[in-house]
């Protein structure tokens, strides 16, 4: 029987006390605990900042690659061996500004992954700067009046994009973020977890507190996930209350579906074929 | 004095110039001659002026000639602008109703013939027939290539083709036109092919099975030639959504086990710097391909140089080992592709195989055979390689500096793999001890990395003057260096594929004999001369320098070395 404890990894964690993170961690050791799954056959791609750090304080294979770069090169690792389960962990920052480009390709791509950004609307690793999910008027050193532009949307971009899963989930409710990990993992494809996080050090509007009183489960309330229009009015939906949970889950091609080459078996799976090859060469 | 034919073909883009030039390089290439197609053309896809010039040879041809003996103007802009070109016993076909402007311009109404054969887009076929039948070929030789593009194609398009062949043989009927050979009965000396192709086939045959890439000239190429694998061979070809992600795709999938490279010009490989150190401090083994040309930023899209040396040697922040290599010839391409993707897997480093627009887009002859190996040695442990799986360290210090490279989820073995400096294991690490000893883990690969260099090709090392460079010039010297000798100079030519880490020994012995070097290289600081005088403290005596875009023609060298040797002496 695989137990959370197992994911557990000695490696000093680096994070603040109190950081947003501890209780996703913990998520999604709970969260792979229960897809039966052992270190062994997890790969964790991170890209830089503190979500970026993650794999380092989980029991697991792990690329700690670049800033922004954590779907290419988790995608080329898909593309080579198809069959790994591979967790994705990202910042605000990571995904959507310097990778944005990237998360956009991801969701036309359709590799089977999971994607974890670890959302807390500022550059904490930086030491504050605003994010693109930063909110406007958001004040910060560098920021003495205010953020300018207004906040990226991660539901609604990812909803607009045709991504078949998309999910927003809030760091201090970890049984229902572990729910979506499993059901991210379960899904073939690109499935986007956002997730709302708290950064003790330099976010101070956006709190434990803060988030406390406005989110609820929309799963809890029968929302119906294969309703685009529903998803997309919940992304969109102002005020005081913040939709959490499973917005929207639809069937798609993954990029192993996509490519004839791949239907076969991972290609790190297969042998050398000298005389394949040679023939090839030969008709050139 | 052998077979030694020029024919250039100019237009518009659009036109089919290329067609033409495949044509006629398939017609010599079935008869055993040897033939260099060089491309020149603007960056559009219709109009302005490009062309094609085809050499004609009974021994290997690696460079352009200058003169030319049969110009194919398509277009008035082409008997412009190489009219002048036209050696002595030289002619022009002019595609006009019109007499042309002088006794070696003959007017042919190509595309109006092409009409009548049943379509204007014909006249590549119809300039193909003129164009042979003045070089003295039979009608058939053409015939059975027509024959081979067009039999799967729909009822008709061979019979007009075969028309409008024709219609171009009899339209040059009677003419005469000195430059005309006998032509050889022998086969084929070798494959017909691209440089770009060749390095796909290099790739193939090397055991790469995933290839990521952004479209850019004229690195393109490489990628559509892969592509047309990927249903035969365990090869996936992706178009990434820019060149930073390509190189972290390549990353990705040779961490998750498979071979794998891209391919670029100077612009992406300057987005991918981030990415080849990625490679660098994680020691994840990937080929990039630059196809250079001119620069910076967007420069000379359709054209050639050799300028990126400098800049691939040092690419992204801080030092780590790499390898760097230049093809000198379409055999030598095959077989560095083969060399890139061992070595980078051997010493667990990025390989950079630098070629040029002229080496990608050139069409010539390979004269090796293309074989592949037996076996291929990944370099990769398993748990059956290890005492204690569950003590795997990636990065683990070892005498050679090389650490036992596992692969992810393959077992118990746990891959922890980090761009930031790290201990042992894999995890990040700021300590003194980690960093120094991880640089120079790293660092040690070095020695045997260096001992894998192999020494420059020559030709003629112990003269008295020697004519150096690297990469697709190398073709151009050797003529060079030909033509100086016929001339009672005492010059020989040093060609350097393996760059770095430079092989110093080798570089000392060759050129601490002559009594003086000349650095030949397409760009504007003689980058290798530096780099062998940083490396030896041998100094070049002159650099004969081109940066124009162009190809080296071999006379434009022997000249300025002449020049250059005729000033000493007087």
């Amino acid at each position: 029987m695989v137990d959370v404890r197992d994911f557990h990894c000695d490696y000093e964690n680096k994070w603040c006390p109190g950081c947003g993170n501890f209780p996703i961690l913990e998520a999604l050791k709970q969260g792979l605990a229960d897809q039966r799954l052992v270190p062994e056959d997890v790969l964790m791609i991170s890209g830089i900042g503190q979500a970026g750090k993650t794999p380092h304080f989980l029991k697991c294979n792990f690329f700690h690659g670049l800033h922004g770069r954590a779907l290419p090169l988790a995608t080329g690792a898909y593309a080579a061996n198809s069959e790994l389960p591979i967790l994705v962990s990202m910042g605000d920052g990571d995904c959507y500004g310097e990778g944005g480009n990237h998360f956009m390709a991801a969701i036309r791509r359709n590799p089977d992954m999971t994607l974890l950004i670890h959302d807390n609307r500022v550059y904490g690793l930086t030491k504050g700067q605003p994010s693109p999910t930063s909110e406007r008027g958001f004040v910060t050193k560098i920021q003495p009046m205010g953020v300018r532009s207004d906040p990226l949307n991660p539901a609604a971009l990812a909803l607009s994009q045709g991504a078949g899963f998309v999910a927003r989930a809030y760091c201090g409710h970890k049984e229902q973020l572990a729910g979506l990990i499993g059901q991210a993992m379960d899904y073939r494809g690109v499935s986007v977890i956002d997730i709302m996080q708290v950064c003790v050090s330099y976010n101070t509007v956006n709190t434990y507190d803060w988030y406390k009183k406005r989110v609820y489960d929309i799963n809890e309330q029968g929302h119906d996930t294969g309703d685009l229009s529903a998803a997309m009015a919940l992304a969109f939906a102002g005020g005081d209350r913040i939709a959490t949970g499973l917005f929207y889950k639809k069937d798609r091609a993954s990029f192993a579906d996509r490519v004839p080459g791949l239907a076969e078996s991972p290609l790190a799976a297969r042998s050398y074929d000298p005389a394949r090859v040679q023939a090839l060469l030969d008709q050139a | 004095m052998g077979i030694d034919v020029t024919v250039k073909i100019g237009g518009e883009a659009g036109q089919g110039i290329q067609t033409v030039g495949d044509l006629l390089a398939r017609v010599c290439h079935g008869c055993g001659l040897y033939v260099l197609a060089v491309n020149d053309f603007e960056s559009r896809i219709r109009g302005g002026h490009s062309f094609l010039q085809l050499r004609i040879s009974d021994r290997p041809v690696a460079a352009p000639d200058h003169r030319v003996h049969l110009l194919v103007a398509l277009s008035p802009r082409t008997l412009d602008m190489h009219l002048s070109e036209l050696a002595d016993d030289g002619l022009a076909i002019f595609d006009s109703q019109e007499t042309g402007p002088g006794d070696n311009v003959v007017s042919i109404a190509v595309t109006d013939m092409a009409r009548k054969a049943g379509g204007a887009i014909m006249a590549n076929t119809v300039a193909a027939g003129a164009c042979l039948a003045l070089l003295g070929a039979s009608g058939s030789l053409l015939e059975i290539v027509l024959k081979k593009q067009f039999q799967a194609k729909k009822a008709g398009v061979l019979e007009n083709n075969l028309k409008a062949a024709q219609s171009g043989v009899e339209a040059v009927e009677g003419i005469d036109f000195a430059p005309a050979f006998a032509w050889p009965e022998k086969k084929p000396a070798g494959k017909l092919l691209s440089g770009a192709q060749i390095l796909a086939l290099g790739a193939v045959a090397a055991d790469c099975r995933f290839a990521a890439f952004y479209p850019m000239s004229p690195a393109t190429g490489i990628m559509a030639g892969l592509t047309g694998f990927e249903d035969r061979a365990p090869l996936v070809v992706e178009q990434a959504e820019d060149e930073i992600a390509a190189v972290n795709m390549v990353i990705g999938a040779s961490f998750a086990g498979v071979r794998a490279m891209t391919a670029t010009s100077g612009g992406g490989f300057a987005l991918m710097a981030e990415g080849l150190g990625l490679a660098g401090i994680t020691e994840t083994p990937i080929v990039i391909v630059n196809s250079q040309r001119p620069g910076p930023a967007t420069g000379l899209p359709t054209r050639t140089a050799q300028a990126d040396l400098r800049f691939v040697l040092h690419a992204a922040q801080d030092e780590f080992p790499r390898f760097v290599l230049a093809p000198t010839s379409l055999d030598d391409g095959f077989e560095t592709m083969g060399r890139a993707f061992a070595l980078a897997d051997k010493y667990q480093v990025p390989a950079i195989v630098l070629t040029d627009q002229y080496f990608n887009d050139s069409v010539n002859i390979a004269q090796k055979p293309l074989t592949v190996p037996e076996s291929i040695d990944r370099h990769i442990v398993t748990d059956a390689d290890m005492d204690d799986p569950k003590a795997y360290r990636r990065y683990e210090i070892t005498d050679s500096g090389i650490s036992p490279r596992a692969v992810p989820c393959a077992g118990q073995a746990l891959v922890m793999v980090s761009g930031n400096e790290h201990q042992q294991d894999g995890h990040i690490s700021e300590t003194i001890p980690d960093r120094i000893g991880q640089v120079d883990k790293r660092f040690r690969k070095l020695a045997a990395m260096e001992k894998e260099m192999r020494s420059p090709r020559t030709d003629f090392p112990d003269s008295r003057v020697l004519l150096t460079g690297w990469g697709s010039a190398a073709g151009a010297i050797r003529e060079s260096v030909e033509m100086l000798r016929a001339e009672g100079m005492d010059a020989g030519g040093v060609y350097f594929t393996d760059i770095w880490p430079f092989p110093q020994q080798a570089a000392e012995e060759i050129l601490g004999r002559c009594e003086r070097f000349y650095m030949v290289e397409q760009n504007v600081s003689a980058q290798l001369g530096g780099l062998i005088r940083e490396k030896t403290g041998l100094k070049f005596y002159q650099a004969v320098l081109k940066y124009d875009g162009r190809p080296f023609f071999p006379f434009e060298i022997a000249r300025r070395v002449k020049a250059a040797e005729e000033a000493i002496d007087g």
